[in-house]
């Protein structure tokens, strides 16, 4: 039966094709192009016979070659952040269309979540990057492509280690230990941070970050701390694409400390009494030895098609960094393959998204070092005493056994083997069937694989203390994890009159499992298998904690309804309800609901502004939402659980020994964001200045924090509750300027400013009866959460001078002859905070015929930094077995008891971050290419602020800022080249 | 329409059958069932001792640092770790030596979150024993396990919170006096030793047999002048002779070249403890059950890796006068050295400072009492460490004597460990001080010596580095983490 109805369907569509190519014969043909108002070309554009469904799409110089029948009267022309156009095109046959971009920020199609929205009807604060306003250069991570780009998304690169992927925060530390790192959602698979690895940079369309509670609501108990929501490119119909991009950057180091040569430290070491059989008598730059330039490259190939009815796009990326200390690399390669199919008479509409990466890392150390300094191998470069050779006489590795866990850092460089990688993989399926007019009902369905490695092995050879006392020391470690979800949703549209109505009904579920294990071993009698065969180690020398493994999971259902209402363009309304559950609660606060509500009104389209010139476009918003947080707890969290703690010794024997791992909270339960927002977006001069301004205050309740409990009764100190506030509040101003716009010249200038009031409210209250006094919690190098202060504020003792025997001194604050380094210690003052208060961007564009530029300058200030590497650096102590800083020498510090603002610094900065030149060849006259751009990026090129440190830039987004060296950042001069062929 | 509702009536059923959000457990155990279960009872008696083994992180009675051996050692004479003029060591443990410790001192918040997981752990496994209705004597050995660590708190913070069932509120927690723990103590051990197995070694290796029970029930009494005010020497010689009913003898201590330092007096701190002497010690074996840290801790880089193979700390040292007290003669002075040694190192016996600008970086004799007994490496070795040993009780005999006025019948108790190592017995009758320094003599390192200057009024006395000191310092602060969380603990008077 089915096989006779496809043999009908076939044949069918047989003689279709046949009567279409007879029907070719009365067509006519019409050449066009489409291009902007400054007579850029607009690649793809969709060109429609208007009344079908026929048409086309403009090729990358903006030309279009469409056949269309007698009958056709007029075509339809658009793209995104275009007008629509309409053309009635009589008896001609070439078309010249210009299309104009009616109010550059308001008429763009805005992703949110579960679908789309117009941007003019948006009511909650969002801000959406396209694809050609994407930090241009050698990126490998779509993170760096967004930074500086939108107000409140603060993305955060510490360091350039090869692989290491910037950090985020959407509007500030939204939680402290419930996970601050905003939802990530590529095409509709929702992920941590990770997922931004499986996007190959080149493929990104656009990315929109929701940023306030009423449009972060819809995503309920993942949505509190912001959602970045990446959707990339697709093929149009009608179309065939080859594109490829490659990028080729040298890197080099911008800045690192100075410290002494090997002269200069024999003179200080002679001043400071260091016997003279501490010096070795050669001249290292250990600096210099460990680095080299470095080398980044992203290649990308990228090909597409489609029909009337089918489209797909398939893309291979590889990003390949060679880092600047030696030994360190960093290799993805991303391939994808997207595929959209319709059917039952264009009711059912199929999309597929397959996308996998194979990443691989070569890491130089992270931590190593001795007892006294512990840090990544580059800052270990540091520490060595120039005068230590590299080698002995004899071609062996230099230690020095009179020094403490001496390491070599040329050796370690050498003979440590730090290998990680993962391969990763999802895919998606969704199925959109229009089941009456208007109403739409969605599957979706998304899993996600993840599969991690490493691999260690610290040889004897490397002169690492642990390494030598265990002979050499081997661990390989696997990590999986997958995500599940699946969503089933009803959508409805409907227009009448001045109303326009939209509504979504949707139940999700989520499962992720976590599993992997862990195996070490000691004790090789050869370096040659490095961590490939654990079993020829030392099987006698196994100890606790040598082999393990785990695996927990969790899952999340919701329930949700959303309700868009807009009343003449001029009046709109959303309104969602979110209900989760989520297994990782305790079981008395399994279930919440995450209610949001926003309205928003287009004063400009109101009649008594039709008259006014100013402004173009005004339109205010108020919202108002409550997300959740659970995703940053680990599961079973919520009950007292035993597991084994090493070996114990009973009855004559080793046992395993069993603890209970944590204390019981029952009532564990949802940290709860609310946020209110007050926005305006605006258009004056004629379009030619648009912007936002956005006003939010966001509390963060029933805070997930480690409270302190009394010791006894609880076997340990602290118990992971909610109990505690957190306030974020702030201003987020941003403006885009065409400055000039004529025939072959533009000039934009744009940018944004947001500051950020950050305060923990309260961190005690009780918790089971009984009262929890949580207060002065360390939060990094003498930095706490203080009630009523920011996050990471510094409470330090003040430093007074040296005295004469080279011992610092403090001010005794309270005046009782002692000096009490205790977290609360009345010696102590409050000395700012490692939180930024404000952070500004500076994005200026410029193109003159085929050449185009652009510039970023960002930055961010307010805030102080603790520059422990300097502390570490600077005591004149410490010169017998290490190197000391250049600015150590005036300071004149032998030692000291204390840690002090001497070390505090302020860590404003402006950083000259990106700067992009291009430019387009005329390619009208080649027979099989169709667009060819080259660039030049320079990134990372100057950094103005006053920090002592290597860069600014420190502390990944948790607000606890202390520098303990990091990976240099690099200043990278990069070459790009985009071709699309014919 | 009908499709419509076809659509919906499934998926509603869909969602009924899609809205668990139950917790699975795959990798842990759920407390509730574990302890419930017969081998979970043994277990939990097996973990109050996981509790006693020294490890990272400030944990156990003693084998590793910052933990109880240090807050107790390190105030004392007998050993400190100084701050080194090329920039190592905190200055953590010379401010216990010159008593200089304030309630916020890391060693001293420590031990007190060491002791009392501890008595969590005690009193899990009495709960759990008792539901499990174990056999009498390993319930008796857990009470006399919480008795031992609530002997430990009050010995260092006077009074403490006191609680025995670990389901209880704060309200319900009270801060009680040190002789009312005091009263607890000996209530309970009276009690529960006498349940305790009489069995040596073997199963009872590293536990608290009954001999094990009267040991700690004697050095209860010994101090219970100091911690309720009375004197209570006749009951505790009374607990001592218990304690020789189990039939100990000192270990040999003749010269012999293949014991460690040349004398077979030194195997009493090595791998195994030796079962004629030892009451109670701590199984220990380096990186699985606990570590000894007392050999690799002490010495210089070269000279632990010429005699060892691994890398020294270069921390303890201990100060020349103390050093002096001993007998040319005496064995037990060979566990210090200085001077020349191998690996090329040169220790002085002087310390020139503990703090600014520091020590030298070869001043100091070091001590090698528990010379590093393999498996071992830059972590520590696996030497047990005795708690209670007849030596200790021999002496705690002849103090109780000389206390009673008895010095003659104290003699016999004293020579016998002055005999043992090298010397000629004492010329005379035993004063007071005798005893004080033949136990510093014989029990130096091993964890003692602060409850013994207490005891012997000597804590104050100015010595060394460290001046005069006011009486407050006999008790520590309770640390102000505790008193932070939970607002009804008083701080020791000299502490607010």
């Amino acid at each position: 039966m089915k096989l006779k109805r496809m043999l009908r369907a076939m044949l069918l569509s047989m003689l279709f094709l046949a009567a279409f190519q007879q029907m070719m014969a009365q067509n006519r043909t019409i050449r066009g192009s489409v291009s902007d108002e400054k007579n850029n070309p607009v690649a793809g554009a969709s060109i429609t016979i208007k009344g079908s469904s026929a048409g086309t799409a403009a090729d990358s110089s903006g030309n279009f070659l469409l056949i269309v029948p007698a009958s056709a009267k007029a075509l339809a022309i658009s793209s995104v952040g275009y007008n629509n156009q309409e053309i009635n095109i009589g008896s001609k046959t070439t078309l010249s269309i210009v299309l104009i971009p009616p109010s550059q920020a308001l008429t763009d199609v805005v992703v949110v979540g579960y679908g789309t929205a117009r941007k003019k009807d948006l009511t909650g604060a969002v801000s959406t990057i396209s694809n050609k306003d994407l930090n241009p250069g050698p990126v490998t991570s779509p993170l760096q492509q967004i930074a500086g780009k939108a107000a409140g998304v603060n993305v955060i690169q510490v360091g350039s280690e090869p692989g290491s992927a910037p950090g985020v925060r959407i509007r500030g530390i939204t939680s402290l230990v419930g996970g601050s790192d905003p939802l990530v959602v590529v095409d509709g698979v929702q992920g941590n941070m990770d997922l931004f690895r499986q996007v190959p940079p080149t493929e990104i369309e656009s990315v929109d970050v929701l940023k306030d509670a009423s449009a972060t609501a819809i995503y309920g108990s993942r949505g509190a701390p912001g959602v970045i929501i990446v959707t990339t490119k697709k093929n149009r119909a009608g179309r065939s694409t080859v594109e490829f991009n490659t990028t080729a950057s040298v890197d080099m180091i911008r800045k690192k400390l100075d410290v002494l040569n090997a002269e200069e430290w024999w003179q200080q070491a002679q001043k400071y009494n260091v016997p003279a059989s501490e010096n070795h008598a050669s001249n290292t730059d250990m600096f210099d030895i460990l680095t080299l330039d470095g080398f980044t490259q992203n290649h990308a190939i990228a090909f597409g098609g489609g029909a009337e009815k089918f489209n797909y796009r398939a893309s291979v990326a590889a990003i390949l960094q060679k880092g600047i200390v030696i030994n360190s690399n960093f290799k993805n390669y991303i391939g994808r393959i997207q595929a959209t199919q319709k059917a039952l008479d264009d009711k059912l509409t199929l999309t597929m998204n397959l996308n996998s990466n194979i990443s691989n890392t070569i890491g130089s150390p992270a931590s190593v070092g001795r007892a006294a300094f512990t840090s990544n191998l580059i800052s270990n470069a540091y520490v060595a005493r120039p005068t230590d050779p590299v080698f002995n006489a004899d071609g062996t590795y230099f230690t020095d056994p009179n020094v403490f866990q001496y390491i070599n850092p040329y050796a370690v460089s050498q003979e440590v083997s730090n290998e990680s990688g993962a391969n990763n993989l999802f895919g998606s399926l969704r199925a959109d069937v229009d089941v009456l007019k208007g109403l739409t009902a969605s599957w979706f369905g998304s899993w996600r694989k993840t599969n991690a490695y490493a691999g260690y092995y610290l040889p004897a050879i490397s002169t690492v203390s642990t390494a030598i006392d265990n002979k050499g020391i081997a661990n390989i470690s696997n990590n999986r994890a997958e995500e599940r979800l699946m969503d089933i949703s009803l959508n409805y549209k409907k227009t009448f009159r001045h109303h326009r109505i939209e509504a979504l009904a949707l139940y999700e579920y989520q499962t992720q499992v976590y599993q992997g294990n862990f195996a070490q071993a000691k004790g090789f009698i050869n370096d040659i298998t490095t961590f490939n065969a654990l079993q020829n180690g030392d099987l006698s020398k196994v100890t606790p904690g040598d082999v393990s493994s785990y695996k927990n999971d969790r899952n999340l259902v919701s329930f949700l309804g959303r309700i868009n209402y807009s009343f003449s363009d001029r009046y709109l309304v959303t309104a969602s309800l979110r209900r989760d559950g989520a297994s990782v609660l305790g079981v008395n606060n399994k279930w919440g609901n995450f209610p949001s509500a926003s309205v928003a009104w287009r004063l400009s389209q109101e009649s008594f502004m039709e008259h006014q010139k100013i402004f173009s476009d005004l339109k205010l918003r108020v919202g108002y939402g409550v997300t959740g947080n659970q995703q940053g707890l680990y599961p079973q969290n919520s009950t007292q659980l035993v597991g084994s703690a090493g070996v114990t010794y009973f009855g004559g024997s080793q046992i395993t020994n069993f603890i209970i791992t944590q204390n019981a909270n029952s009532d564990l339960k949802w940290e709860t964001r609310k946020q209110a927002n007050i926005g305006l977006d605006f258009a004056i001069m004629n379009n030619s200045l648009s912007g936002s301004v956005d006003v939010f205050k966001a509390t963060t309740s029933n805070l997930l924090f480690n409270y302190s409990v009394p010791q006894p009764p609880y076997p340990y100190g602290s118990i992971l509750a909610n109990v505690g506030r957190l306030l974020n509040e702030g201003v987020e101003l941003s403006l885009n300027y065409r400055a000039i716009k004529g025939k072959d010249i533009t000039l934009t200038l744009s940018g944004n400013v947001s500051f950020l009031r950050n305060r923990v409210l309260e961190l005690s209250g009780s918790i089971n009866g009984v009262p929890l006094n949580t207060d002065y919690v360390g939060w990094g190098s003498n930095s706490y959460l203080i009630k009523g202060m920011a996050i990471g504020t510094f409470n330090v003792l003040q430093h007074q001078g040296i005295n004469g025997v080279g011992e610092q001194t403090v001010v005794d604050k309270n005046k009782d002859g002692v000096i009490d380094q205790g977290n609360q210690s009345p010696d102590r003052y409050i000395a700012g905070s490692s939180v930024p208060k404000y952070t500004y961007a500076f994005t200026p564009y410029f193109s003159y015929k085929n050449f185009d530029a652009s510039m970023l300058w960002r930055g961010s200030g307010g805030n102080k930094l603790y520059n422990d590497l300097r502390s570490n650096l600077s005591r004149f102590e410490n010169l017998g077995k290490s190197n000391v800083l250049t600015s150590a020498i005036p300071l004149g510090l032998f030692t000291t008891k204390y840690g002090s603002d001497l070390w505090l610094e302020n860590g404003a900065f402006l950083r000259f971050d990106n700067l992009n030149i291009g430019y387009r060849f005329n390619t009208k006259n080649s027979k099989y290419i169709e667009a060819l751009r080259v660039s030049l990026t320079g990134n990372n090129l100057a950094v103005i602020t006053r920090y002592t440190g290597i860069d600014p830039e420190l502390g990944g987004g948790y607000g606890s800022a202390g520098d303990n060296g990091i990976y240099p950042r690099t200043r990278s001069i990069a070459a790009g080249l985009n071709v699309i062929f014919k | 329409m009908k499709k419509i509702s076809i659509l919906l009536v499934s998926a509603f059923l869909l969602f009924q059958s899609c809205t668990k959000v139950d917790e699975n457990i795959y990798d842990k155990y759920a407390a509730t069932d574990f302890y419930s279960s017969p081998t979970g009872s043994d277990v939990a008696l097996a973990g109050v001792y996981a509790q006693v083994a020294g490890n990272w992180g400030g944990v156990g009675y003693a084998g590793a640092d910052n933990g109880w051996y240090d807050l107790n050692c390190m105030s004392s004479d007998e050993q400190v770790v100084p701050h080194r003029n090329t920039g190592d060591w905190q200055l953590d443990f010379a401010q216990l030596y010159k008593h200089e410790w304030l309630p916020t001192h890391s060693i001293v918040g420590n031990t007190w979150n060491w002791l009392y997981k501890s008595i969590f752990t005690a009193n899990l496994a009495v709960e759990q024993l008792t539901n499990a209705n174990a056999e009498p004597s390993k319930i008796a050995e857990a009470k006399v396990l919480r008795a031992f660590f609530y002997y430990l708190l009050i010995d260092d913070y006077g009074s403490v919170p006191f609680y025995t069932e670990n389901n209880i509120t704060i309200e319900n927690l009270p801060q009680k006096s040190r002789k009312e723990v005091f009263d607890f103590v000996v209530r309970e051990l009276t009690e529960n030793v006498v349940k305790l197995s009489a069995t040596k070694g073997g199963q009872y290796y590293g536990r608290f047999n009954k001999w094990a029970g009267y040991a700690l029930l004697a050095k209860v009494y010994l101090n219970a002048e100091v911690f309720s005010g009375t004197p209570m020497w006749n009951e505790c010689l009374a607990a001592c002779n218990k304690v020789s009913e189990g039939g100990f003898s000192l270990h040999p201590g003749a010269a012999n070249a293949s014991s460690p330092l040349g004398y077979q007096y030194f195997e009493l701190f090595g791998d195994v403890s030796p079962a004629d002497e030892t009451i109670l010690s701590i199984y220990t074996r380096v990186d699985i059950v606990g570590r000894n840290i007392y050999g690799v801790r002490n010495l210089l880089g070269p000279h632990a890796n010429a005699l060892f193979g691994v890398s020294g700390w270069n921390g303890t040292v201990t100060h020349r006068n103390y050093i002096e007290k001993f007998d040319n003669n005496d064995i037990r002075k060979k566990q210090f050295v200085w001077g020349q040694q191998p690996g090329g190192v040169n220790y002085s016996l002087d310390i020139a400072s503990l703090d600014n600008p520091g020590a030298d970086r070869e001043a100091g004799a070091r001590n090698m009492k528990f010379y590093m007994a393999a498996p071992l490496n830059g972590g520590g070795a696996s030497n047990d460490f005795p708690i209670y040993r007849y030596a200790d009780i021999l002496l705690m005999k002849a103090e109780c004597n000389v206390r009673l006025g008895n010095a003659a019948a104290a003699k016999p108790f004293i020579d016998q460990v002055r005999i043992r190592a090298g010397l000629a017995g004492l010329a005379a009758s035993p004063t007071l001080d005798d005893v004080y320094n033949e136990r510093g003599f014989e029990l130096t390192f091993e964890g003692h010596r602060r409850q013994d200057m207490i005891r012997f009024d000597k804590f104050l006395l100015a010595h060394d580095f460290t001046p005069a000191t006011a009486a407050f310092r006999k008790i520590y602060p309770i640390p102000t983490f505790a008193l932070n969380a939970n607002k009804n603990l008083k701080q020791n008077p000299g502490y607010q």
